[in-house]
């Protein structure tokens, strides 16, 4: 075997070589470029006749020797031939006669008809110690055989030319990375441009989407669009990684838009749709879709959705969400037979729909923690009054805080569609008179249904009003003022005012029980109201003002306040006779 | 607003909403009924104190003459108003099916 070569003086023209060579190899080639440079320069430098460059595939663990650009590479083991027990020592190897060495294979020569006399075969080590590859140089001009002088050039040069090529193929590395970075960013520029680029002005209504990609990965994607049929809302999610998640969402976006453009009604594009996916998506690839269309002169939302949920309806007469699963399995997944009914919601006044992509429900801290559902309810409950920008923004405020720096991993959409409030309040004035009320009730029977609050708690309100406004009536005889009656929605509930003017103080709430005890012939329909009201409503307050002889009279009615309209949480007491 | 009348088998049927505009003319009507009388609550859609005042002059009057009225077809709301007012004592009272 060869040892290394001794430690030699070069002459002043092998330096001017080496340096001449060092140079060329700086500039910025591409690998092809690069290996031919070296290989003309290990020729020059040892004047050899042929020489050679293998690159080391680490991952393979094989030698790979690029002929030439579009010609498939020849591949050897790590450790077979000369090349590789070159490789596999990372040392010099010095034949001078080739066909006198048994791990050299005649086969080559026998193929090129090339006659392969001697070789010097190193390897080509980075300054991290990082085998790159090896180099081989045959036939050293005049006849002669490889020396320890040719030794010592050919490692000097080897350490050149491996850090040369080392760099190069970092560089293509990096520029193959970038490249698909490129194309990602292209489909996101794709899938960002079918995003609405302005919010549909619907009256009555306060819709707002938001999109927030991951990095990388992810295909979310929302509609908001107002068609022919009513105001279109998509939400939808693609699975997978890279760029076809990002390309398959907006082409279901465009078919969505296409079939409700062409008169489509729910059923039929959502069907359609989910069946031309099928048709053209990858068989192992689905998109999580809801498809919803709101009819805003009625207030319904008819939804179908396909694995996308969950889906949150904020109530605003109860104060909480209602939750709906999705009506069908994700687009694309498989041709639809049957289809379930389409969910319909009636958006009532205040009443928001929250679609949100799993990038917010199953956004992790560092934990593993998920953002979860509740989080995402408890929000909508505190902040339901604001803008639905506002509320998307608060909604990733808190998603951002929970996560406390762990990096967002999938795209975040955010799709709020909410029916604007009533004002906060209605109110009206009657003339003092029994007559009156049938007025009354139609006026708080209106107040119900245009500041959507819950139906069932009408009746008692109806009651309570009715009590309270003909005690004024009976006792107020002095007064001739009519009787203002606030009604306005407060949360999961009502709230009713009663104001009577220019009236001597009479504080309802100190007005003693009727005692509902007594036989029937010493019973007297006396007192009963108030003794109904105090049982039927949350509280009652009694406000009197001397200065401008105001009498108010406040009481609210609640969800919480009671299990229900009237039912009996004082039954027990009353009936301890029985 | 307020309907009341005699209905199939000698039956009161009362419908609509009985509260203190509309009290006089349901204490009207029931002022000539005699002996055991039913009143079908199943179409009154609302009762106030002064609707349960009407029902309890009736009852005092026909108990007096050994009758009594006997309320059919209650809805929940209103099983509650008679419940907190402690007139489910008074009154023989079947729910709405």
């Amino acid at each position: 075997m060869h040892a290394r070569p001794r430690q030699r003086r070069h002459s002043a023209r092998d330096l001017e070589t080496i340096l001449g060579v060092t140079s060329a190899l700086a500039a910025p080639f591409d690998l092809i470029t690069m290996l031919a440079e070296v290989v003309s320069a290990a020729k020059q430098v040892l004047n050899a006749d042929r020489g050679s460059v293998w690159l080391y595939d680490s991952a393979a663990d094989e030698l790979v020797l690029e002929v030439a650009t579009g010609i498939k590479p020849v591949r050897v083991p790590a450790g077979a031939g000369l090349v590789g027990a070159c490789a596999r020592a990372r040392q010099i190897i010095n034949v001078p006669d080739c066909y006198a060495d048994p791990r050299f294979d005649p086969g080559v020569d026998k193929r090129s008809g090339y006659r392969t006399r001697c070789m010097l075969t190193l390897p080509l080590v980075d300054h991290k110690d990082v085998l790159v590859g090896v180099m081989q140089v045959l036939n050293k001009a005049g006849g002669g055989v490889f020396d320890d002088h040719d030794e010592a050039l050919a490692t000097a040069l080897a350490a050149q030319c491996a850090v040369a090529l080392q760099r190069v193929r970092m560089t293509e590395a990096v520029i193959e990375g970038e490249k698909m970075r490129q194309e990602l960013e292209m489909a996101r520029v794709v899938q960002m441009s079918t995003l609405p680029a302005s919010m549909p002005a619907l009256p009555g209504y306060d819709v707002y989407g938001t999109f927030k990609p991951a990095d990388l990965t992810g295909g979310d994607t929302f509609d908001l669009a107002a068609l022919d049929q009513g105001l279109l809302v998509v939400l939808g999610d693609a699975t997978g990684h890279g760029i076809a998640p990002a390309l398959s969402v907006t082409q279901m976006q465009a078919m969505l838009r296409m079939a409700f453009r062409l008169g489509a009604d729910l059923e039929t594009a959502f069907r359609e749709v989910n069946n031309q996916l099928a048709d053209t998506l990858a068989s192992d690839r689905f998109i999580t879709a809801f498809v919803g269309m709101l009819d805003a002169e009625a207030h319904l939302l008819h939804f179908h959705s396909g694995g996308q949920g969950p889906i949150l309806h904020f109530q605003a007469a109860l104060g909480s969400c209602a939750r709906y699963k999705p009506t069908s399995f994700p687009l694309g997944a498989m041709h639809l037979s049957a289809l379930r009914p389409m969910v319909t919601l009636p958006m009532r006044p205040g009443d928001i729909l929250l679609v949100l992509s799993d990038g917010i429900y199953e956004y992790h801290d560092s934990g593993g923690d998920q953002f979860g559902e509740a989080r995402v309810e408890e929000i909508v409950r505190s902040h339901h009054g604001a803008s639905m920008e506002r509320l998307s923004a608060t909604l990733l405020d808190a998603v951002h805080a929970f996560a406390a720096g762990a990096p967002q991993e999938d795209d975040i959409t955010v799709v709020l569609v909410k029916r604007e409030p009533a004002p906060a309040g209605t109110h009206r004035s009657f003339e003092r008179s029994f007559d009156s009320i049938e007025a009354i009730f139609a006026f708080t029977s209106e107040a119900f249904a245009r500041q959507g609050i819950e139906p069932e708690f009408l009746p008692v309100v109806d009651l309570a009003v009715e009590e309270l406004f003909t005690n004024m009536v009976k006792y107020s005889t002095m007064s001739s003022a009519a009787v203002r009656i606030d009604l306005a929605r407060i949360d999961g509930g009502v709230e009713v005012t009663l104001t009577d003017y220019d009236v001597e103080p009479f504080d309802v709430t100190q007005a003693p029980d009727a005692d509902i005890e007594l036989p029937l012939e010493q019973r007297k329909p006396g007192g009963l109201g108030l003794h109904l009201i105090r049982r039927l409503v949350d509280s009652i307050e009694y406000e009197y003002s001397r200065e401008s002889r105001q009498s108010r009279t406040t009481f609210r009615k609640t969800r919480a306040g009671r299990p229900d309209a009237g039912g009996g949480a004082n039954k027990g007491e009353e009936h301890a006779r029985d | 607003m307020l309907a009341i009348d005699f209905g199939p088998n000698d039956v009161v049927v009362i419908s609509g909403r009985l509260d203190a505009a509309q009290s006089a003319a349901a204490q009207a009507f029931l002022d000539q009924v005699q002996g055991k009388v039913t009143l079908d609550c199943s179409g009154l859609e609302y009762i106030s104190s002064a609707g349960l005042g009407v029902l309890l002059k009736t009852q005092k009057r026909l108990m007096a003459a050994d009758g009594k009225l006997r309320l059919s077809g209650v809805s929940r709301h209103l099983r509650d108003i008679f419940e907190y007012s402690g007139f489910d004592q008074i009154f023989e009272i079947e729910p709405a099916r």
